[in-house]
């Protein structure tokens, strides 16, 4: 039996792709995002079960890749991250600004989302943006933060996203 | 003494095989497949066969007189193929059941053979001249008309009947002498009425009836932009006994109204399927394709048994080229329709593999037995046997899947989504479509397929709020997630 580390189906040993979700269970894809990069910052048991760790301490930091992008972000979040589209014409300055991403082409928006952290966790909030935003694959109702693990898979509009901790 | 099937193969032994090997090879290919054991679908024909060779083989007078008459014919004829690749070369021996993936190519040897590109066509165009075809759709449809008259060669036979309530032959069949009049007549057909496909199906296959033989690929093309009302289960009968006559069909939706699963079962049942025209002004590029698909045709009426070993299940067959689509495993054999000579004609098999308990060493799957008419040829047949087997390791293979396989799966999978999503909103259950439709945007926003994911997302958005699919998003995601299937390089083979 495999485990889909995108949407928990589990699968016949030997499946090459997830009945439920489509996702590539073979080879680059998954593999490159999901193990290399888990092996500095989480414990082991992340590495394997697909469910990455959803405990994140105060002096952790996100890793970011944004799909496309040649390098990763790395950040700490502020108890309020916002995540969105800079626009001089209104004087909104996300936190993480999209714009060099093309952030406008794939619909995210000013005030899309942000990153909140509680006691040792990190959640997610859809801030109403105008073309939702996804949590591996499932769509936040807005304004109801959702708890995040290591290896997310974040889509604001059509601009996904992967999510790492690093201690 | 049916000298089409190798006999040989169909027992799995060389044909220098002693006495001893075939009585051998016959106990192990029997068990295999006798009916008693193996309930799959296809089991008892396959049996059936493995009884004929070894009877054919086993007599010493019989088996030289096959001999002879095989090596005549073996360099005169050319032969069918299936070339298949596996996800897996070898698998681990395990408690529980393991998925095994294999693409198989169908493509006629071409070294062999010299394909008869100019088989003549029997076609008849039956079009759909209902109210809601007035206007462009119709003006479109006639040029196209139009096209296939002037591109036509002198030995096909064109006729061309149009239906709303009731059907009316607009060209009787016949050789072209005169297309100026063809084409008068094709100008004076007006819009009205509603559509009555039985009529015109029934009035086409009138038509094609008249020039019917082997000699001829006899295809009729249904061209319409609405439903059917009642009369469903009629149309497909009479596609199933046009099959059984030589007849293939295809169907062609205009817009968004048609049933598109009535019409793909329609042509299924002849082995071919339906095209979404999705603009009037490209009907006529999907006419001429398919015609000229149909020219370059190697052999029809093409079926295929595909047979699990008893330990193994087939779970699903698709079609990825030509005409994608999912394909019945029961009841067999399964129709396959027109079998292209220069582009592959590819199948996609799901395996269930229970190997517990299994040898190490090679470890046998299932057999793949094609059958064909080749055209030109009086209804020639011929057939290809092809057994597929694994090795049983220590260990998971070390080699990659091949990529054509996953590039074809990777697709598949996205036309797999949208048909799951329906068949959740068929079922009521709008959770799980909603589900099915987000996944698909995510998978087709990630595939570079920015239009279709959008089209999956405002789908997802209406499921949720209204329980419905639009009739618009159904069509362009069936059709566009099955138009990424076609896999490259079909053409080299």
């Amino acid at each position: 039996m495999v485990k889909c580390p995108y949407c928990q189906s589990e699968m016949m040993e030997g499946a090459l792709f997830c009945e439920e979700c489509g996702l590539s269970l073979w080879g680059d894809s998954q593999g490159e995002v999901s193990t290399r990069k888990l092996e500095e910052g989480s414990n082991e048991f992340s590495v394997k079960s697909g469910w990455g760790t959803a405990t994140f301490q105060q002096m952790n930091q996100v890793i970011i890749h944004i799909r496309d992008a040649p390098d990763p972000l790395t950040v700490r979040p502020s108890d309020e991250f916002l995540i969105g589209r800079q626009d001089s014409a209104s004087g909104i300055a996300p936190d993480l600004d999209l714009t060099p991403y093309g952030a406008l082409e794939r619909g995210v928006s000013r005030v899309h989302a942000a990153l909140r952290r509680g006691d040792d966790v990190l959640s997610l909030v859809d801030l109403d943006s105008a073309n939702g935003t996804y949590l591996n694959g499932q769509r936040l109702a807005a304004h109801q933060p959702r708890l995040l693990r290591d290896g997310d898979e974040i889509r604001l509009g059509k601009l996904v996203l992967h999510i790492y901790f690093k201690q | 003494m049916d000298f089409s099937w190798n006999y040989y193969a169909i027992l799995g032994v060389l044909p220098t095989a002693s006495e001893d090997d075939l009585r051998q090879a016959y106990r192990i290919a029997a068990k295999r497949f006798h009916p008693d054991v193996n309930k799959a679908p296809g089991a008892n024909l396959l049996f059936q066969d493995i009884n004929t060779a070894y009877e054919v083989l086993s007599d010493q007078r019989r088996r030289s007189e096959y001999d002879q008459v095989r090596r005549d014919r073996v360099d005169s004829l050319s032969h069918l193929h299936i070339d298949v690749r596996y996800s897996r070369q070898s698998l681990r021996s395990l408690r529980e059941p393991q998925l095994l993936y294999v693409l198989a190519k169908i493509q006629p040897r071409l070294e062999t053979m010299t394909l008869k590109t100019d088989a003549p066509l029997n076609l008849c165009l039956v079009i759909d001249r209902s109210k809601s075809m007035s206007g462009v759709r119709m003006q479109h449809l006639k040029n196209a008309a139009y096209r296939i008259i002037d591109e036509c060669k002198p030995t096909d036979i064109i006729s061309m009947v149009a239906f709303s309530d009731d059907a009316e032959v607009i060209v009787p069949a016949q050789r072209l002498s005169d297309p100026r009049n063809a084409k008068t007549m094709i100008s004076a057909i007006r819009a009205d009425g509603a559509t009555a496909i039985l009529a015109g199906l029934r009035q086409g296959l009138i038509q094609i009836e008249r020039f019917r033989s082997s000699e001829y690929v006899n295809h009729l093309i249904l061209i319409t932009d609405g439903r059917t009302y009642g009369d469903e289960a009629e149309c497909i009968k009479m596609a199933t006994k046009a099959r059984d006559n030589g007849i293939g069909i295809s169907g062609m939706g205009i817009g968004e109204d048609w049933n598109d699963r009535f019409l793909d079962s329609l042509a299924s049942q002849t082995g071919g399927s339906s095209v979404y025209i999705n603009s009037p002004d490209t009907v006529a590029h999907f006419l001429h394709e398919r015609i000229r698909s149909l020219a370059t045709a190697y052999a029809e009426r093409s079926r295929l048994v595909a047979t699990p070993a008893s330990d193994v299940q087939l779970n699903s067959i698709t079609r990825l080229t030509p005409d994608a689509m999912t394909l019945p495993t029961d009841p067999q054999p399964i129709l396959l329709g027109v079998i292209d000579g220069l582009a592959a004609t590819s199948l996609l098999l799901q395996f269930h593999v229970l190997t517990d308990g299994a040898e190490r060493g090679n470890f046998f799957v299932g057999r793949l037995d094609l059958s064909g008419e080749v055209l030109g040829t009086n209804q020639h047949l011929e057939r290809a046997t092809q057994d597929l087997s694994v090795e049983i390791g220590d260990h998971e293979s070390e080699e990659n899947p091949p990529p054509e396989l996953l590039d074809a799966l990777s697709k598949l999978m996205l036309y797999r989504l949208q048909d799951r999503a329906r068949d959740a909103i068929e079922n009521g259950d709008i959770g799980q479509a909603t589900r099915s439709l987000e996944f698909l945007a995510t998978r087709l926003f990630e595939a570079g397929q920015d239009d279709l994911g959008q089209a999956a997302l405002s789908e997802a958005e209406r499921v949720t709020n209204t329980r419905v699919l639009s009739k618009e998003g159904v069509k362009r995601l069936k059709y566009g997630t099955r138009a990424l299937l076609p896999i490259s390089g079909e053409q080299d083979g």
